[in-house]
C-alpha cells in the first residue's frame, strides 16, 4: 500500500508525553488496513472510515493524526476502538496551534495489547455522478438503457482498495466541507454547536453506518479484485430511509486526479413509446419528440431510482451503427415513475398554427361612466357618445396544422394555456389539464396531414366573470 | 494484465503492462489497432457523430484499452464503446468492466474482460467538434424561366484536427458516400440533382415585408423570386435543408448568366422555396389609401370603410403575375392603433378573392395578372382596389 499524500496520517508517538514539544521525535506509522468511502452526490461530501492496527502499551499513548494538503473537515475526525475492546479510552484531543491539519489523541490503555482502531472523517473533493446511455432500436419499439456511476477523486489523497458506497439522495449541510477544511480548528469553535449537531444528523453518519458484516480486509479486497476478471462488478442497491445506497462490489482504487466509471445496471429491450408534445410551459414554443418509458419491473427496470445524471440518447440505424439523437439532463426518477427523454424538435413533423379569423360580439357599454351597463342591440336603448365599450366576447378561430413525413403514424398531444374567462369550442374532444390549460390529442398516419380547428372565445372587460377555461363541443367559427 | 492504447490524435493502444492503472505503470508494450471502417454521421442538425470500427486483440482476462484524443474536440461524455458479437467460429466474449479517466489528459482507459484470447471487433462512437457541414445549391433557370435545374451540394469542413483515410458519410439526405477527409480539408460532393423542375417567377408587393421604393411617390418595392415547390417529380421526397443558392439563367447560347444568390430556408416537402432575385424595376406599383370613412355604431364603437388603391404598370414585354400582399393590422393601425386584432370583411373592391392557402386572419394575398406592354404603345395602367370594412373598433 502506498503511503499517501496525507503525510503519515497516523503516527504512534513512542515518547510517553502527551504533547510533542520537542524537536527530536520517533514515531511508528501504522498503515491503513481497510478504507471505506461513502460518497454523497448531492453535496461535496464523503464519509471516510479507515481501520488501522495499533499496539498500545499500558498507560497514556499519544497518537498523532495529520492530513496535510487534503480537504478533511477537522471537526469531523473521530476515533473508535474496534477489536478487541479492552478498556481503551481517549483521554483528550488536542489541535496544536503550531501544526495545522494535525491533531493528537491521548489514548489511555489499561494493558499492553494490539487493537484495531477506526478513524472516520468527512472530506470533500470526492464526488460521484450517474450517467446514462440509451440506445433505441431502429423501429423505436424498445431501447437499451445502461446506467453508470462515475467516481472522481480530487481530494488530494489516493484511496487504494477502498470499499465504495454511493448515496443517492439529498442531505442538508450548513457549511461546505471544503470551506471547513481550510479553517483553523479554533475558529470552528465559533460555529454554533447545534449547527454541527444538525450537520451530523443530516449527513446520516449513523444512518449510513457500515453493515453488520465487518469491512472487507485489504486481503479480501485483493481477492475480490482477482475474482472480477470475468464480469463487470455488481453494484448492490439498497434503500435506507430517504436514501438509496449503491455499494460497489469488492474494492476500488481511484488515485487522486482520476475518475472511474462503472456500470450500475443495464436493461435490454426496455419497452418505450414515442410521443410528440406541444407544451410551451415545459418545452418552449415548439413541438418536441419524446421517448417515454417507465422505471418499473414491467419495463425491466425499477430496481433502483435513477439518480440525477446526463443521458446520451442514440438510435441504432439499419446498418448497425448509431445515430445521435440528444443529450439530456435526467432528473431523479423514483421507482415506478415515468422516464421522459426529450429529443427536441423533429424536422420530419411540421407543426403550424394559423389564426384564421377574429370577430367580436356581445358588446356591452358603460353608460356615462356610471354603474349602468347596456348591451349593444338591446331594445329601446340609445347609446350616446359618452357610452364606452366595457365588455365584449372576442372570437378567434385557429387551425392547427400538423404534417407527418415520417414513415409511421405519430401521436401528438397539445396543451395550450389561456388566461382569463375563456370558452374553448371544438370537435377535438379536449380535456382540461388544469383550470386554464386545454389538452387535446391527435393521431396522424404516416405521410398524412391533419387540420385541427378550434375557436377560443375570450370574455373581456365587463364580460369577464371567471378566470378559467370552459370546454364546449361545437364547430369552430359557428 | 494487458493494456491497449489508442494512439493520438485519435488512437487506441492496447497495453501489456503492470499495475492496476496505467498512471502507475511505466513499462508498457502497446499494440495499435488500426481503423477498419469509419462512419461520419452528419444527419443531426448540430452534432457530428463519428463511429469507427477497429479490431482489438485481447488476451484472456482483463485488458486495458486506452483511447486518447489529444488536440481534438471529442466530447468525452459522448464516447460509447460497443463490442460487436464475435463470429460463430471464434466464441470470444468480451465486456467493458470500467472506464478510467486520467487527470489532465484527453484520454480514457477501458478495462475490458475477455473470455478467451482473440480479436474483438469494436465500434467506438463519439461526438466530434470542428467537423461541420453546410448545404448549398446551384439553380439554372431555363430561358423561359418556367423550369429550373437544381443541384444540391454538401460541403464538409474538417477543422477537427483529425484525418480520416476513408470514411462513409451519412447525411440523412440522398445516398451515403465514401471519401477520404484530410486535415483542415473541405470536401464538397453533389448530393442530388433535380432536372427540369417547374419554377414560378413571382413579383410581390408587400409594404410590411418589403417596404417602399419611394415613399413620397407611394411606389412599392417589387421584389422578384423564383418559387420552387418541394413536391412532385423528383422533389418532395425529403426536406431541402437551408443553404446558399447561386442562381443562373440559361442564356440560350450554351452558357448561363449569373442572376444572384440567396440563402434558401429549410423547406419541408409540400412547402415552397423562395429564392430572391432582386427588385423588379419594370413593374411599378403605387399604393395609396384612397378612402377612409368612419361610422359610429353606438357609443364609442365605430366601423371603418377603407379602400386601398393600387396603380400598376408593367413595362416588360412579357406578361407577369403580381402578388399583392397586405396586412390588415397594418392598415388598421394607420387609422386606429391598438392591440386588439382587427375584425374585418372584404368589400366590393376589385380584389375580392384572396389566395385561401396563403391568407389568414391578418395577411391577404391576391394574384393579379399583368399583360405585357404592347409593342407599339405605352404600358397600360391597371388599377386595383381593396375594400375593407373594419368592424367593432374603439
Amino acid at each position: 500500500m502506498n503511503l499517501n499524500r496525507l503525510v503519515g496520517l497516523l503516527c504512534l508517538l513512542l515518547l510517553p508525553l502527551a504533547l510533542p514539544a520537542r524537536n527530536v521525535d520517533l514515531a511508528t506509522v501504522p498503515e491503513r488496513r481497510t478504507v471505506q468511502l461513502t460518497i454523497y452526490n448531492s453535496e461535496d461530501l464523503t464519509l471516510v472510515r479507515e481501520s488501522r492496527v495499533v499496539t498500545f502499551k499500558k498507560g497514556v499513548n499519544p497518537l498523532q493524526f495529520s492530513w496535510a494538503n487534503t480537504l478533511i473537515d477537522p471537526t469531523s475526525v473521530e476515533l473508535k476502538f474496534r477489536e478487541p475492546q479492552t478498556g481503551l479510552e481517549v483521554a483528550d484531543t488536542t489541535f496544536p496551534h503550531d501544526k495545522p491539519q494535525t491533531l493528537y489523541w491521548n489514548v489511555v490503555s489499561p494493558t499492553d495489547h494490539e487493537t484495531t482502531i477506526e478513524i472516520s472523517y468527512f472530506t470533500s473533493g470526492i464526488s460521484w455522478a450517474a450517467d446514462y446511455l440509451a440506445i433505441a432500436d431502429a423501429d423505436e419499439k424498445v431501447l437499451r438503457l445502461e446506467s453508470f456511476v462515475r467516481v472522481k477523486n480530487l481530494s488530494g489523497e489516493d484511496y487504494e482498495n477502498a470499499q465504495v458506497r454511493l448515496v443517492v439522495g439529498t442531505i442538508n449541510l450548513v457549511e461546505k466541507i471544503a470551506e471547513l477544511a481550510k479553517l483553523p480548528v479554533g475558529r470552528l469553535d465559533e460555529l454554533k454547536r447545534e449547527e454541527y449537531q444538525e450537520l451530523r444528523q443530516r449527513a446520516g453518519r449513523k444512518a449510513m453506518a457500515p453493515p453488520p458484516a465487518p469491512m472487507l480486509s485489504m486481503a479480501a479486497g485483493m481477492v475480490a479484485d482477482a475474482a472480477e476478471m470475468d464480469a463487470p462488478k455488481e453494484i448492490i442497491k439498497e434503500g435506507l430511509s430517504e436514501y438509496f445506497i449503491y455499494t460497489i462490489e469488492g474494492t476500488e482504487t481511484v488515485p487522486t486526479g482520476w475518475a472511474k466509471r462503472l456500470r450500475s445496471f443495464e436493461a435490454d429491450a426496455v419497452p418505450m413509446t414515442v410521443e410528440y408534445r406541444y407544451r410551451p410551459r415545459e418545452y418552449g414554443d415548439q413541438l418536441v419528440r419524446l421517448y417515454l418509458l417507465k422505471n418499473d419491473t414491467a419495463s425491466k427496470l425499477g430496481s433502483t431510482p435513477l439518480p440525477d445524471g446526463v443521458m446520451q440518447i442514440f438510435q441504432t440505424n439499419v446498418s448497425g451503427g448509431l445515430n445521435y439523437l440528444a443529450t439530456q439532463a435526467l432528473n431523479y426518477v423514483p421507482i415506478g415513475d415515468k422516464i421522459e427523454l426529450n429529443l427536441g424538435t423533429d424536422r420530419l413533423v411540421i407543426f403550424e398554427q394559423v389564426k384564421q379569423k377574429v370577430y367580436r360580439d356581445n358588446l356591452w357599454f358603460q353608460i356615462k361612466g356610471g354603474n349602468l351597463y347596456r348591451k349593444l342591440g338591446e331594445d329601446g336603448v340609445k347609446l350616446e357618445l359618452d357610452s364606452q365599450v366595457a365588455g365584449w366576447d372576442e372570437h378567434t378561430i385557429y387551425r392547427q396544422k400538423i404534417r407527418n413525413y415520417r414513415p409511421k403514424p405519430i401521436h401528438v398531444q397539445i396543451r395550450r394555456d389561456y388566461a382569463g374567462d375563456i370558452v374553448f369550442r371544438s370537435r377535438l374532444n379536449p380535456t382540461l389539464h388544469d383550470f386554464q390549460t386545454v389538452q387535446f390529442e391527435a393521431d396522424i398516419a404516416a405521410g398524412e396531414k391533419a387540420a385541427l380547428d378550434y375557436e377560443v372565445i375570450a370574455r373581456m372587460g365587463y364580460n369577464q366573470k371567471q378566470n378559467r377555461v370552459e370546454l364546449q363541443s361545437g364547430e369552430a367559427g359557428r | 494484465m494487458n493494456r491497449t492504447r489508442l494512439l493520438y490524435p485519435l488512437g487506441i493502444l492496447l497495453l501489456l503492462g503492470i499495475g492496476p492503472l496505467d498512471a502507475l505503470a511505466r513499462i508498457k508494450l502497446t499494440t495499435l489497432p488500426v481503423r477498419e471502417q469509419v462512419h461520419i454521421h452528419l444527419d443531426h442538425p448540430q452534432i457530428t457523430l463519428v463511429e469507427e470500427e477497429r479490431i482489438v486483440p485481447l488476451v484472456k482476462g482483463v485488458n486495458q484499452v486506452d483511447f486518447s484524443w489529444a488536440n481534438t474536440r471529442i466530447d468525452p461524455d459522448s464516447l460509447v464503446l460497443r463490442i460487436l458479437p464475435a463470429p460463430g467460429d471464434q466464441p470470444l466474449d468480451a465486456k467493458v468492466l470500467s472506464v478510467s479517466y486520467p487527470p489532465n489528459e484527453n484520454a480514457l482507459v477501458w478495462s475490458v474482460s475477455a473470455s478467451a484470447s482473440g480479436a474483438a471487433r469494436v465500434r467506438i462512437s463519439y461526438a466530434l467538434g470542428g467537423l461541420s457541414k453546410d448545404f448549398h445549391y446551384r439553380a439554372i433557370a431555363g430561358r423561359d424561366e418556367k423550369t429550373l435545374e437544381l443541384a444540391q451540394y454538401l460541403r464538409v469542413n474538417n477543422h477537427a484536427n483529425e484525418a480520416y483515410d476513408l470514411a462513409q458519410f451519412e447525411t440523412g439526405i440522398g445516398a451515403e458516400f465514401e471519401k477520404p477527409l484530410g486535415l483542415n480539408e473541405t470536401k464538397e460532393v453533389q448530393l442530388n440533382r433535380f432536372p427540369n423542375i417547374p419554377v414560378r417567377k413571382t413579383y410581390t408587393s408587400d409594404p410590411v415585408q418589403f417596404g417602399y421604393l419611394d415613399r413620397a411617390q407611394d411606389k412599392l418595392n417589387v421584389p422578384m423570386h423564383y418559387v420552387i415547390k418541394n413536391a412532385g417529380g423528383s422533389l418532395g421526397k425529403a426536406a431541402l435543408p437551408e443553404g446558399k443558392a447561386r442562381i443562373f439563367q440559361n442564356d440560350g447560347k450554351g452558357g448561363s448568366a449569373f442572376l444572384g444568390e440567396d440563402r434558401g430556408k429549410f423547406t419541408p416537402p409540400d412547402d415552397e422555396l423562395e429564392l430572391y432575385l432582386g427588385l423588379a424595376r419594370d413593374i411599378v406599383v403605387r399604393r395609396t389609401i384612397d378612402r377612409s370613412e368612419r361610422q359610429r355604431i353606438a357609443g364609442n364603437l365605430y366601423r371603418y370603410d377603407v379602400t386601398v388603391k393600387y396603380e400598376i404598370e408593367n413595362f416588360k414585354d412579357t406578361p407577369a403575375t403580381l402578388n399583392i400582399v397586405e396586412s390588415v393590422r397594418y392598415i388598421r393601425d394607420q387609422l386606429n392603433r391598438h392591440d386588439r386584432d382587427p375584425e374585418w370583411r372584404l368589400g366590393d373592391g376589385t380584389l375580392r378573392n384572396p389566395d385561401p392557402e396563403k391568407s389568414d386572419a391578418d395577411k391577404l394575398l391576391f394574384h393579379v395578372d399583368l399583360p405585357a406592354r404592347p409593342a407599339d404603345g405605352p404600358a397600360p395602367k391597371q388599377t386595383q382596389t381593396l375594400r375593407l370594412t373594419l368592424n367593432n373598433e374603439w
